[in-house]
């Protein structure tokens, strides 16, 4: 082949080949257009093969030439295929498109109750400060419920009617536990002093069920008796405690008598609903009545054993039913015990 | 207690306004619960003199008024015609304002004419609850003056919750008392002076206590020659503001002084009094009496009555009877004060389900030194309001006992309260409630403890006083060093657990009574017999304690079926009671009750629920506890559906049930769609679970995964391949999957595809295939041997 010729075909073949990569519109047809334009029966390489027939001055100048085309279409191809690959990818994820409005997939979601969550907060408040949780049976007996706790038969305070007695033959004594408070009497009796325990739990009362009241409802009852314990350190754990639980809320103690204390005292915390003016929520007080308290009664102390003079300690109690109803705006309390879904569901964040 | 403040200020003069007084008292541990204007709805009745009385042209019930107002006159027609010209009335013009109505009176046609407001009768006023006709007023009242301020009637009224062991603070002296120690003003005590007769009060009535245990002290007063009728109107105004009616001259007056003092007592008619005499006993086994709210009453020998030779004439300290009682007619009282026994009047009360003002002194104990003193004050009152002449002296059975000394260390107090105490602040702080003391020792002050606070027994109640008349706010507060680490009790964290895991497996928690109904023990499937029976229950929804949550779980979907919520899944922890060998057997079981769509909205996933959604929420709850050996046994029979329930053993013992509801019983809950249950007991869930975690066997060589499907016949259970699959596998085999069951077209009828991914492999090497091969060939073989299916493909 003549030199003329050969860059003259390999000028065309230049043209033809870029027009024809150009023009290649899926992966298919750029592998036909390499293969007329670089293939084995490419005229391309019909001028390469004769470059051995030429001279060495213009096998020089057409190999010099040759090689420039071929680089020239190598690199046309790569960027064409790549171009390619792109365009066939983003068609395939077009078509593997989901519309994104549609719900997403996911766990059904549970909740806890919102007692549950106001009684895990009160229990993890006191076990930071060094309380154990004891629990004890609801079903009591009349001596862990009323006369252990120096609530003689004769006490006001102790109506057959107010509790919800249980009819188990050769068994009178046994009734449905009126406060949490049984459990300082069962906890000491197990161990000796000193003790630092809190008693969550449900509690019974015989009432009808009305919006304000249930028979039923949940306190937590707290003990502490040691040497030296002291009225202002009751004084200091409540305050402690509602600081933890109610922030800088206003909280007051006022006197009041619970038989199985001396000195009593009611805790209560500025009204959640009218900040102190006076609102059915808080009976028109303007306080919101917490819980009862007070110094462990020495007879108390004499009938588990204790010997008054050595050991100190207090009680307190309050239920939660009203600071849940409070805290999550739960007007109604039977809200509380309907499981109604749509109540319940509005929990799914707390904890 | 309702404390009337101009009362309360009569006794301890102070110019508080009535919000710090409630403070200052609420302060002291006397509970202010509310302020109460009893007279917030009285405005612009005045004194008005009547000019003319005429009857009403066309009505017979009404008569027509001429009035004269000071500034004009008015005409009001009127329903009662007690009054006359000359009269002085109370009279609201139009624009004023009475208690008994909400709006303002008006002008208004009554029979044809016009009637400018009206003449007022006590009731309308709000003094007393008589509305048999206008109320007549004092001639010396000016007319064209302000009934309200005129009468007493702008009081304000403290309501005070009284405390079971402060019964002397159910009187106004009490309260003046507590309001003395607080704010330092003194107590004014009411004039207790009587001019006496010559006649004794001993030569006209006798005495007889006949059981001085019952009653320690009865003292009789005799006033004669009374004139029975309304008390002077501020008293009635005052007895209506305290919460009392006014009756008559006569028992008003006892009944003001036992609201001023604390001390019940009860005027007898004399003449009606057998032999002028009262005798104290007990009651006869039955004999009965007619009380004055009406009621005939059935005594026991544990009552005690007042009588007289003949008859009783009252409950002792509880309530009196019609017999000898203060009538219209009566010139000469037999005026009792005493002092009863308190249980004996609590029992009484509670037995005959009847509570007054005077059985609710006694119960908690009224002071037995205040007797004499009141009985004064009374027959005083009733001399000043009813005439007559009070008999010299007293028959005075009995007498109050010793004073109790309480000794107290300060130097205890101080420890106590973390303040500085001394002797000289203790003696301080009763001095200001007006109580005697004296220091007995270096470090004892003894108090002298007067009859009316029968609270001060121990140093501990003396504690209380110190702390409280400084006020708990202002006392130190510390906290104690708590000499241990807190934590959970083990059940208490396991139950935690639980509740974590239900929420996990898309439950919600709820909560519900600990009460069942006789149909729900049954629908149970349980007899009622081995349910505990509640001995008092309200109704019949609470006659037994429940034994199972799944009742109240099934109201809730009830409930929320009712309220249009398309699919419900909840659970809660709670005790479970039977009747057991001692008495009350108590557990604890957790349940879980499903109905309707599950799935969370995503279109695919939706889906009605059923069996496995509750077997589901099981294998989360076990699988999250850590409880790794249970396994599942037959259907366990009523209430759950007899193809799609199973009884579920864990750790070798039975923990409760799982599976859908009969149709029947969901129908008995008013549930339509497949209804899914799941029952547990807890304490046999603790004794399997196990939260130990150990990474030490994640495997180090990789497995070898086969599929195999096996065919067998329909009615073989899927777990008995599987269990087949881990027999003939052995330790070889680590995970098997079943992920595919299907039935029908192409498979020949009567047999069933079931399909399992399972992986292979060894603690020490990479596993080769050939040894997987021979693994397999002996699970086909088991499969076939023990089960009858074939190995499809593998």
């Amino acid at each position: 082949m003549v030199a003329d010729t050969a860059r003259s075909i390999l000028d065309e073949e230049e043209r033809r080949g870029l027009a024809e990569i150009a023009g290649a519109s899926d992966l298919a047809s750029l592998e036909a257009a390499e293969t007329s334009t670089l293939g084995r029966r490419s005229r391309f390489q019909e001028v390469q093969r004769s470059l051995g027939t030429m001279g060495p001055v213009e096998r020089r100048g057409i190999g010099k030439r040759t090689n420039e085309v071929r680089d020239g279409l190598r690199s046309a191809i790569a960027e064409r295929r790549a171009l390619l690959e792109t365009e066939r990818e983003d068609a395939l994820l077009r078509a593997d498109a989901v519309d994104v409005t549609l719900p997403g997939r996911r766990p059904r979601p549970g909740s806890l109750h919102p007692l549950t969550i106001v009684e895990y907060e009160i229990v993890d408040i006191f076990t930071r400060m060094g309380y154990r949780v004891v629990e004890g049976p609801e079903v009591e007996t009349e001596y862990y419920n009323f006369d252990a706790l120096n609530i003689p038969p004769e006490n006001p305070a102790r109506r057959v009617s107010d509790s919800i007695y249980l009819d188990v033959p050769g068994r009178p004594d046994l009734l449905l536990r009126t406060e949490t408070s049984a459990m300082q009497i069962r906890t000491m009796e197990s161990q000796p002093p000193p003790v630092y325990v809190i008693a969550p739990g449900r509690v019974f009362r015989n009432e009808d069920v009305t919006a304000k009241n249930m028979p039923v409802f949940h306190q937590v009852e707290g003990l502490a008796v040691d040497e030296h314990i002291t009225f202002a350190d009751l004084k200091g754990t409540l305050e402690s405690f509602y600081r933890a639980l109610l922030g800088d809320r206003r909280v007051r103690f006022t006197p009041s008598f619970f038989p199985f204390v001396e000195p009593g005292l009611s805790a209560g915390a500025l009204c959640f609903n009218c900040e102190g003016a006076g609102c059915p929520t808080c009976g028109f007080e303007g306080w919101f009545e917490m819980m009862g308290a007070g110094m462990v009664h020495p007879n108390v102390l004499r009938g588990v054993g204790y010997d008054p003079e050595r050991y100190t300690g207090f009680a307190f109690g309050g239920g939660y039913d009203r600071l849940a109803m409070a805290r999550f705006n739960i007007a109604d309390i039977r809200m509380l015990w309907d499981g109604d879904v749509r109540f319940l569901e509005r929990f799914e964040g707390a904890r | 207690m309702r404390v009337p403040l101009s009362w309360l200020r009569e006794l301890c003069p102070t110019d508080l306004a009535v919000e710090d007084l409630a403070d200052r008292l609420n302060t002291a541990g006397v509970h202010v619960e509310k302020v109460l204007y009893p007279w917030a709805g009285l405005s612009g009745v005045i004194v008005a003199e009547i000019l003319e009385k005429r009857p009403h042209p066309s009505s017979d019930h009404l008569t027509l008024a001429r009035l004269s107002t000071g500034a004009g006159e008015a005409r009001v027609a009127a329903g009662v015609a007690n009054w006359e010209v000359g009269d002085r009335v109370p009279y609201a013009p139009p624009g004023s304002r009475v208690p008994v109505l909400d709006a303002p009176l008006a002008v208004r046609p009554m029979g044809g004419e016009e009637s400018q407001g009206m003449i007022c009768s006590p009731f309308e006023l709000g003094i007393s609850g008589d509305h048999g006709g206008i109320l007549v007023l004092p001639s010396d009242l000016p007319v064209g003056g302000d009934v309200a301020t005129l009468l007493g009637l702008d009081d304000i009224v403290l309501d005070i919750e009284i405390e079971p062991n402060r019964p002397d603070l159910m009187s106004m002296l009490g309260v003046a008392r507590e309001t003395s120690g607080m704010i330092g003003a003194p107590v004014g005590f009411p004039d207790t002076s009587v001019d006496e007769d010559e006649e004794p009060a001993d030569s006209t009535a006798i005495v007889e206590v006949l059981d001085a245990e019952r009653c320690p002290r009865y003292l009789a007063r005799v006033i004669r020659g009374v004139s029975v009728a309304p008390s002077p109107l501020p008293v009635q105004a005052r007895l209506t503001a305290a919460g009392m009616r006014p009756i008559s001259n006569v028992v008003d007056a006892t009944n003001y002084v036992m609201l001023e003092r604390g001390q019940p007592m009860h005027p007898f008619d004399l003449a009606e009094l057998e032999d002028h005499t009262i005798v104290v006993r007990r009651a006869r086994d039955r004999e009965s009496m007619i009380t004055l709210d009406g009621v005939e009453r059935l005594l026991s020998s544990e009552d005690l009555v007042i009588a007289d030779r003949s008859h009783a004439v009252g409950i002792a300290g509880v309530m009196g009877s019609a017999r000898a009682e203060v009538s219209s007619g009566t010139t000469d009282v037999l005026l009792e004060s005493a002092n009863f026994e308190r249980k004996g009047i609590l029992f009484t009360g509670r037995r005959l389900n009847l509570a007054t003002e005077a059985s609710l002194r006694f119960e908690r104990g009224a002071d037995p030194e205040g007797v004499g003193p009141a009985a004064d004050r009374a027959a005083r009152l009733i001399a000043h309001w009813a005439g007559g002449r009070v008999l010299r002296g007293a028959i005075d059975i009995g007498r109050a006992p010793e004073r109790i000394r309480v000794a107290a260390r300060p130097s205890r107090i101080a420890r106590y309260l973390a303040t500085p105490i001394t002797a000289a602040d203790v003696r301080e702080t009763f001095n200001r409630l007006g109580i005697a003391t004296e220091e007995a020792g270096a470090d004892e002050v003894v108090i002298e403890v007067p009859g009316y606070r029968q609270d001060l027994r121990i140093e501990e109640d003396v504690i209380e006083e110190v702390a409280r008349l400084r006020g708990y706010d202002s006392l130190p507060s510390t906290m104690p060093g708590a000499a241990q680490p807190g934590g959970l009790a083990d059940a208490y964290a396991f139950r935690r657990g639980v509740r974590e895991a239900m929420v996990r497996a898309g439950l919600r928690e709820t909560t519900s009574l600990s009460f069942a109904s006789a149909g729900e023990i049954e629908l149970m499937g349980e007899p009622t017999s081995a349910a505990v029976p509640v001995a008092n229950p309200i109704d019949a929804e609470r006659a037994f304690l429940r034994r199972s949550l799944l009742p109240g779980l099934l109201r809730a979907l009830r409930l929320n079926v009712a309220r249009q919520v398309r699919s419900a899944a909840l659970f809660e922890v709670g005790h479970v009671f039977s009747l057991g060998a001692d008495g009350v057997d108590e557990g604890e079981h957790v349940a879980a009750a499903l109905t309707g769509v599950m799935g969370t909205g995503h279109p695919g996933e939706r889906q009605e629920a059923d069996f496995f959604d509750g077997k589901g929420a099981m294998e989360t709850l076990l699988s999250v506890l850590g409880a790794k050996d249970w396994s599942l046994g037959g259907p366990p029979g009523p209430p759950l559906h007899p193809g799609r329930s199973a009884t579920v053993r864990v750790g070798g013992s039975a923990a409760g049930v799982v599976g859908e509801l009969h149709p029947r019983a969901a129908g008995d809950f008013d549930l339509a769609d497949r209804v899914v249950v799941l029952e547990l007991d807890t304490r046999v869930l603790s004794l399997e679970s196990s939260r130990e975690v150990s990474v030490a066997d994640i495997p180090r060589f990789p497995p070898v995964r086969r599929d195999l499907a096996f065919l067998v016949d329909q009615q073989v259970p899927a777990g008995a391949v599987t269990d087949a699959l881990r027999a003939a596998g052995g330790e070889l085999l680590f995970g098997v999957e079943l992920f595919d069951a299907f039935s029908g077209p192409p498979l020949p009828a009567g047999k069933k595809n079931l399909a399992y991914s399972v992986e292979f492999r060894a603690t020490d090497r990479t596993l080769d295939n050939e040894e997987v091969d021979r693994v397999v060939g002996a699970i086909a073989r088991l499969i076939r041997t023990r089960l009858g299916g074939e190995l499809r493909a593998g």
